[in-house]
């Protein structure tokens, strides 16, 4: 196995010298500089993208990278280098150049799907390549089977729109037409791919030349020196901050995806070891169900791993004294010393062989985040946050009142989990600054009445600290149209964590007033008449904690604010709550109370566990669940 | 207090921050100009209004009968939002929509996999107080169900019956047709007379139903707080002083009567920082400088706004404190590195300059019962960039405590750094956080700051920014006259004005003239009508019409100029050409022949129009100023550096870096390779001599 470090990549890795003592001034100003060159890229791009991916759900990452492709920054995850460097020498590079790259399976594992086109340019100090730029975003087609590029039911590449392996895009500031022609062509909407295009690369090439500013201004061993304290930093604070709250030892645990849009239903396995011994930690994810036929394929195993540390590491900043201090912990590649990572052999679910689809490999890479979580949560004794499930896609399309096509997508998030010192939080979403639809836009634009926009009752797990509410929307369709969903967390819930129990699961259910029917979490066109209601209901977080020792007090506004049902106060959290004599309110019966908490505490099952994964595990396990049908 | 323009010469501005209360007085006659400060009374700041008054009176030996007029910036509102504890406010919003605040946008703040971590700050309106009435509208105004007037008739009672003294309305597309709004609100004062309300056909009648309800909601909280705030003045002000006319500061720029402001007090929110980039617009386009970044460095924080042909930037999308609030208001961005910020050392053993802050309690650690930790103040005393006496001779500082708490600092760090080269290092590490933050800020709007100049202010401003100046390449920066005052000066140079607003939605292909000449019709009636109210007379009123345009389908729009006059075809081309040009000039393209758009808002904005002061013009003098000299650390040693006093350079005065010029609340740092040169106006302008050696590019 090769770790990130080894001498064998075909990039060139940093040497091993001692730290050099840097001036703490000029440090403050290169890290501040770095964090702001980043922000300045971020804006450029925001400012002049024209995808409503980008814009509106902000779905776009920057990356600065020294010239040893260590990630920089750490405010957000972004792609990697490294596959620009294999296949082009640094020493053939000129200013100008910029590479694009897109292929999932040529892009040492940083790109996973293929909308997410990257723009690569290098960074010149005295003729020398000193560092690297990088930007991609979620772009709104890419080709293949159907509009968006993110075929449900794929089950190779070859549906899922054209691939981009690492290219050089402009030379010496040149635009290679012929590349630019072939996207063009090979997209559903070329004006807007194009105008992207141009704003990340013109937004990278603005990033480059402030980099090289730097360099300029402080000298190269200076700015190299600042670069590789930056990366000390990150490593010093998992090792001496966060690693000593886990104790050596070996800890494992699964979690599961429950469909892929092509075998169904099915539990995809994701097995994780987490071996602690000192200041290391090997993640071992020896015993991953085999690739899937569907698209929730994630090909995570190059680079040693360099992507995957850097997408969960994070996950550790949990074990932080306080929250504010986990917000202050930036993760950049500093991390990478702190981890190894073990893959299976080729053919899993993380390491799958080319042609598999890969569209939908955000479950598999977002339930790495909860499995990490999981496993950390039984090392640190539950103080660790219940799981989240907050991404999501679900529209309507159609034919509106005029005779005009239209297509409403929207990224709907869910309730994150409970935490030791704080409730989950209320319909929200993972990626930052994302943003819904309001009902009024909604209703103008598209041929559509929101009926109710909610949070859905009793859908946050029950605990101490209770997992936070799901969305529960309902879109009265005011012409004949068309559904799209594609949502993981549709049968298990987010699991709930030290006593908590899980949320619960993602439900979309068609004609809601008539005959209402579930449509299951991947749907590629269900048909809704005009006049029907379409009740689109998100998941909610795992609770963190046993139910029982809930402040009444707190049980009693939840009860109040519509959140937790009376019946759900009394079964799951053993509060008695009676209606005032006004009937504004309610209060609770502290006699009732402890005698149903003590009946609710004398007949559960002895055995504990820290994790609960809800009903539908059980059944799906039993084999009690049937696939969905569709009317299509 | 009155409403026409008074009699008197003097028009006098007042402008009221956390420490002091600083006063203007132009004396429209002779152009001169006047100003004092006083300290600030913040339990009732309306007793050091008055005395200020008073004070500036006193040193012009004018009299009450003197004053044409009282111009007043306040930050009570804002105060009101991020202080006091938000209670007993109710919300009714449709039914289905009860969770509409607690949803919000769905979104978590900045920084990937925050959602773990991050706890959603509590709800401006407690769910137990959110109400549900039946009723509903559809995006054209139409009546999909009528309002079921017993659910409101329910909820005002409940709110009575629980004590929630304000309420929201906010109802599904009440843009559109405020009748369910209105009737509401009818039964609401049937059933609880007493109550305070805003509509949010009233505070922002434009579409997206979140943002129009916490704007509401903000709205109904400021109200009485207003109100209140508002009586103490007339009280203080007394019989004579209240006679004369009392203009308030709003956000978006423009002055209004306190009856007006009562009516939205939300529009005054934010309205200091309004003021100050106002001011400094008048000087942009008095010193020849139409395009600039203004830096307004205070003790806490530093405000910056974006000045284009002397024109300050307008948003609608800002907030106030943690609330979004979707008033028009001056585009003010704040970064948290003020004279204040303190120097300290993370847990991670970096040098760290700020957020912190040692503000005005306790202070840097230099001032009279200062703090204990080292500031960017105590760092520019030690280096002798600061005189050791502020405000005149007003507040004596300590050399000596500042030198001790950075040597404190400097044995803590690596590389044995003496204190004079951590105090450099303090001050660099803070001018670059605000290079980065104008390069951060010019960026998003599109526009390269290598082509503005910096304008700077405030109490700490100017000692730092003509270093900031030179990192960003820019041309040049400037120092008005009065820098601690400019926030009160601007309050004197800007017009009456009211704002209005309707949101209908029209498709390029579907547009209906006469809707469209209809709605401006109407919203300039209203504007008018505000304006004659207010008793502006009708040579002085001028109506600005604008629209709110988008590409269809876009969800975000640009608010553009429309033309006045005859609502016709051409109209149409020429508002949509204005937009095809702001797309251009704000997201570096457009979709010009290519895509429709969609007409989405309208709005009027009435302005009474008020005389700009005059500054006074210097005489010019062949004499060399004098000055005094003193020590002062640049590039890593003690120069002898001439010290001039502001008010002994004459016109047309020269001098090359290093130098120090004082006055009264500020200190103008002349770097080594700089020139300075003060134009007939007593404005500083400071260059780089030699531009492309000093700049960084």
């Amino acid at each position: 196995m090769m770790n990130v470090h080894s001498k064998e990549w075909p990039w060139p890795t940093a040497p091993d010298l001692p730290a050099r003592e840097v001036d703490p001034i000029v440090l403050q100003i290169v890290e501040g500089t770095l964090n702001s060159i980043e922000a300045e890229i971020e804006y450029a791009i925001e400012r002049t993208a024209r995808s409503p991916m980008i814009r509106e759900a902000h779905d776009y990452r920057v990356g600065l990278f020294d010239r040893y492709c260590r990630k920089l920054t750490g405010r957000s995850y972004s792609a990697m280098p490294n596959a620009v460097v294999r296949d082009f020498q640094p020493h053939t590079m000129r200013p100008g150049d910029v590479f694009l790259m897109n292929d999932t399976y040529l892009t040492e594992g940083s790109i996973g799907h293929l909308p997410d086109l990257c723009s690569t340019v290098p960074v010149f100090h005295q003729g020398e390549v000193v560092a690297y730029i990088q930007a991609f975003g979620h772009h709104d087609d890419i080709g293949g089977r159907v509009p968006g590029s993110m075929p449900g039911s794929a089950t190779t590449v070859f549906e899922e729109g054209l691939a981009v392996p690492p290219i050089k895009f402009y030379s010496a500031g040149v635009r290679n037409e012929a590349v630019f022609t072939i996207i063009r062509r090979n997209t559903r909407v070329p004006d807007m791919l194009a105008a992207d295009l141009d704003s990340e690369v013109q937004a990278c090439l603005m990033g480059a030349r402030r980099m090289a500013e730097l360099f300029e201004r402080f000298g190269r061993e200076t700015v190299e020196a600042c670069f590789q304290a930056i990366l000390d930093t990150c490593r010093d604070i998992f090792r001496r901050e966060l690693l000593p709250k886990i104790a050596d030892g070996e800890y494992r645990w699964e979690d599961y995806v429950e469909h892929d849009g092509v075998t169904d239903p099915k539990l995809h396995k994701l097995a994780l070891t987490l071996v602690k011994k000192g200041d290391r930690i090997t993640l071992d994810f020896t015993g991953t169900d085999p690739q899937s036929s569907g698209p929730i394929n994630w090909p995570g195993d190059y680079a040693g791993g360099a992507f995957l540390i850097k997408w969960v590491a994070p996950v550790l900043r949990n074990l932080a004294d306080t929250p504010e201090r986990a917000a202050e912990i930036h993760v950049n590649e500093g991390v990478c010393e702190v981890f190894d990572v073990v893959f299976p052999p080729k053919g899993t679910l993380i390491t799958p062989e080319w042609p598999a689809a890969t569209n939908a490999r955000s479950f598999v890479l977002l339930r790495c985040l909860g499995l990490l979580a999981g496993v950390v949560a039984q090392a640190a004794q539950g103080r660790m946050p219940a799981d989240q499930e907050t991404i999501r896609y679900t529209g309507f399309y159609g034919t509106d009142r005029n005779g005009k096509p239209f297509l409403s997508r929207e990224v709907l998030g869910g309730g994150s989990g409970g935490r030791y010192y704080a409730d989950g939080n209320d319909a929200i979403h993972i990626v930052p600054d994302s943003r819904n639809q309001p009902a009024e836009f909604t209703e103008t634009r598209f041929p559509l009445l929101v009926e109710k926009l909610a949070l859905r009752t009793d859908s946050g797990g029950a605990g101490k600290r209770r997992g936070g509410l799901g969305y529960d929307k309902h879109y009265r369709a005011l012409v004949d149209c068309r559904t799209i969903v594609t949502a993981d967390r549709v049968r298990l819930g987010c699991y709930g964590v030290n006593g908590g129990k899980a949320g619960t699961p993602f439900c979309v259910t068609i004609d809601v007033e008539g005959s209402p029917r579930d449509l299951g979490g991947l749907v590629d066109g269900e048909p809704v008449l005009a006049g029907q209601i379409v009740r689109v209901v998100t998941t909610g977080g795992g609770g963190w904690g046993d139910p029982l020792e809930r402040e009444a007090e707190l049980v009693e506004r939840d009860v109040i604010e519509g959140k937790v049902s009376l019946a759900a106060a009394r079964d799951d959290y053993g509060v008695a709550l009676k209606p005032d004599a006004g009937g504004d309110s309610f209060t609770i019966d502290a006699q009732a109370t402890t005698a149903l908490r003590e009946k609710l505490k004398a007949e559960r099952p002895g055995e504990r566990h820290m994790i609960d994964r809800g009903d539908g595990f059980e059944k799906l396990i039993r084999g009690e669940i049937k696939a969905w049908t569709r009317s299509t | 207090m009155a409403l026409a323009v008074g009699r008197g010469q003097l028009r006098i501005g007042i402008d009221t921050g956390g420490t002091f209360t600083d006063i203007v007085c132009v004396d429209d006659s002779s152009g001169s100009m006047r100003v004092t400060k006083v300290a600030s009374t913040p339990s009732n700041p309306a007793i050091a209004l008055v005395r200020g008054i008073h004070a500036i009176l006193g040193e012009t030996g004018a009299g009450v009968d003197d004053i044409a007029v009282l111009a007043h910036g306040t930050t009570v509102a804002t105060n009101a939002l991020v202080q006091s504890e938000i209670a007993g406010l109710g919300l009714i919003v449709t039914a289905g929509f009860r969770h509409l605040l607690d949803i919000a946008r769905q979104s978590v703040p900045e920084g990937y996999g925050n959602s773990y971590f991050w706890v959603k700050p509590e709800r401006i309106v407690p769910l137990r107080y959110v109400r549900e009435v039946g009723g509903r509208l559809d995006f054209l105004g139409a009546e999909l169900r009528p309002l079921d007037e017993e659910s409101v008739r329910a909820a005002a009672r409940f709110f009575c019956r629980q004590g929630i003294a304000a309420i929201g309305v906010c109802l599904m597309h009440s843009y559109a047709n405020a009748a369910h709004e209105r009737r509401t609100a009818e039964v609401v004062r049937e059933e609880y007379p007493h109550c305070t309300l805003s509509l949010s056909c009233d505070v922002l009648p434009e579409y997206r139903e979140y943002e129009r309800a916490v704007t509401t909601l903000v709205d109904a909280f400021i109200k009485p707080h207003m109100s209140r705030y508002l009586d103490c003045i007339r009280d203080e002000l007394g019989p004579q002083l209240s006679e004369k006319p009392f203009l308030v500061m709003q956000s978006s720029g423009g002055v209004a009567s306190p009856d007006q402001v009562m009516r939205k007090p939300i529009a005054t929110a934010l309205s200091g920082p309004a003021a100050g980039a106002l001011g400094s617009a008048v000087m942009a386009e008095i010193a020849g400088f139409p395009d600039l970044v203004t830096l307004d460095a205070g003790g806490t924080s530093t405000d910056l706004c974006l000045i284009e042909s002397a024109k300050p930037k307008t948003t609608n999308g800002g907030r106030v404190g943690r609330f979004p609030v979707r008033i028009p208001m001056l585009d003010v961005k704040t970064i948290g590195t003020g004279g204040g910020s303190i120097a300290w050392i993370s847990r991670e053993g970096k040098l760290k300059v700020g957020p912190r802050s040692a503000g005005a309690e306790p202070g840097p650690m230099c001032y009279p019962n200062g703090g204990n930790e080292p500031t960017i103040t105590d760092a520019n005393l030690v280096l002798g960039r600061i005189p050791p006496a502020l405000i005149g001779g007003g507040i004596r500082l300590s050399l000596l405590r500042a030198r001790q708490g950075l040597e404190k600092l400097a044995a803590r760090l690596p590389g044995a750094m003496s204190v004079e080269q951590l105090a450099e290092g303090i001050i660099e590490i803070a001018n670059w956080d605000q290079a980065n933050a104008i390069r951060q800020m010019t960026i998003q709007r599109g526009i390269d700051p290598g082509a503005f100049a910096l304008l700077s202010f405030g109490g700490s401003g100017p000692a730092q920014s003509p270093a900031v100046m030179e990192l960003m390449g820019m041309k040049t920066c400037i120092v008005p006259p009065n820098p601690g005052n400019l926030s009160a000066f601007g309050l004197l140079a800007v017009d009456w004005r009211t704002d209005h607003i309707v949101t209908k939605v029209m498709y390029e292909d579907a547009i209906n003239l006469p809707t469209i000449a209809a709605h401006y019709a109407s919203l300039e009636k209203d504007a008018v009508a505000t304006l004659e109210k207010n008793g502006i007379a009708p040579a002085k009123t001028a109506l600005v019409r604008e629209a709110d345009v988008r590409y269809a389908g876009q969800s975000m729009e640009v608010r553009v100029p429309a033309p006045s006059g005859t609502i016709d075809a051409q109209f149409i081309v020429e508002l949509i050409d204005a937009f095809h040009a702001a797309h251009l000039k704000t997201f570096g393209y457009n979709y010009a022949g290519q895509q429709k758009v969609e007409l989405v808002n309208f709005c009027v904005s009435g302005f009474g129009v008020i005389d700009r002061p005059r500054i006074p013009e210097l005489a010019e003098s062949g004499a060399a100023p004098k000055h005094t000299n003193r020590r002062v650390y640049f590039d890593g040693g003690f120069r002898d550096t001439p010290v001039f006093a502001r008010a002994s350079l004459a016109a047309g005065s020269k001098l090359d870096g290093p130098a120090i010029v004082e006055e009264f609340g500020s200190t103008t740092v002349v770097f080594p390779g700089q020139q300075l040169t003060v134009d007939r106006h007593g404005i500083l302008i400071i260059r780089a001599a030699n531009k492309s050696a000093g700049a960084l590019k």
